[in-house]
């Protein structure tokens, strides 16, 4: 079973229907799972407390964990100056700390196995730079950097740590973002398009896929950078 | 087995399972953290994975990720007595 953060909408709900579609049980987390049409729970993973609560939900239904993708994340572009303090919170709550708790708790449910992968995402805009995109890459830049500590906790137990690190794809997140603006940011990338979440649920599958079984540590930029 | 120096007595095994040097006698005093543990991360993380299975058995869920877990000077991993304590607190009280 692959868990999934993020799974209601977006590149998590796209990434869920990839799996389901190559058969790959998928547990689906997310702050609201009304219209969630596969298994799924309710998850706040910027609270610890909601973290455990599925690894709990987890373990009482003796799931088999044998992967894990962050895909949960919150944007905001603005200028570091002008964006208020509880929205950097909330990003860096959502993104960095996030994606802690999740690995934190849900780990453990793959190193009884010694066998997982786990993929945690983070934003074209750390390499890059980009203007008004400050705090979300602070939050991502710590992401990356979480990865490849944590890639190395977790070799001993054969659970891989990777992280994709994508330009602007076509999601909701992208709301509110003009074309001028996503122009600008896909023609920094090396591969100068925008991509679909479909490149990013081909990385998915093949970063939970035994054939990348040599890749750990890694921030895969998807367009390049 | 709910006997409280039984469960020590497991707790105990565990530990002495988990140690590389089969010789090592597990004491009360055995620090599990820091500079002295004779159990390295790896470890420790799988003592506390077949804790946790002990536990399950048991009819409990054994939780090592509590705020004081890792706290050198709280932790319950501070030695294999204080492990073993809070092992059958936690059995006491969640059962």
């Amino acid at each position: 079973m692959i868990v999934v953060t993020g799974a209601s909408k977006g590149l998590g709900r796209a990434i869920c229907e990839r799996l389901i579609e190559k058969n790959i049980d998928v547990f689906g987390l997310a702050r609201n799972v009304e219209d969630v049409p596969f298994t799924s729970m309710s998850c706040d993973v910027s609270s610890y407390e909601s973290v455990k609560a599925v690894t709990q939900q987890l373990k009482k239904e003796g799931s088999k964990v044998s992967g894990l993708v962050n895909a949960a994340g919150i944007a905001s572009m603005n200028l570091a100056v002008t964006t208020p303090q509880s929205v950097a919170q909330k990003i860096i709550n959502t993104n960095l700390l996030g994606t802690i708790y999740c690995c934190q708790l849900i780990a453990p449910l793959m190193l009884r196995n010694k066998h997982g992968s786990i993929i945690n995402f983070s934003t074209i805009a750390v390499a890059l730079g980009l203007k008004g995109e400050s705090i979300y890459a602070a939050s991502k830049a710590g992401v990356e950097g979480f990865t490849r500590s944590f890639a190395r906790e977790m070799a001993d137990f054969n659970v891989r740590v990777n992280c994709i690190a994508p330009g602007p794809i076509d999601t909701s997140l992208l709301k509110g973002i003009t074309p001028e603006q996503i122009n600008k940011i896909v023609s920094q990338q090396i591969i100068p398009k925008q991509f679909k979440p479909d490149s990013v649920a081909d990385l998915v599958e093949l970063l939970i896929d035994s054939r990348s079984d040599s890749l750990s540590g890694q921030v895969l930029h998807v367009g390049g950078a | 087995m709910s006997n409280a120096s039984d469960v020590k007595l497991l707790v105990f095994t565990l530990v002495s399972q988990a140690l590389d040097d089969k010789a090592i006698v597990v004491t009360e005093d055995m620090p599990l953290i820091g500079g002295e543990s004779v159990l390295d991360s790896m470890k420790l993380v799988e003592l506390c994975l077949a804790l946790e299975d002990k536990a399950a058995d048991m009819g409990f869920e054994f939780d090592w990720t509590s705020d004081a877990a890792m706290s050198r000077s709280r932790s319950m991993f501070r030695t294999a007595g204080s492990l073993a304590a809070k092992f059958i607190s936690q059995m006491e009280t969640k059962k």
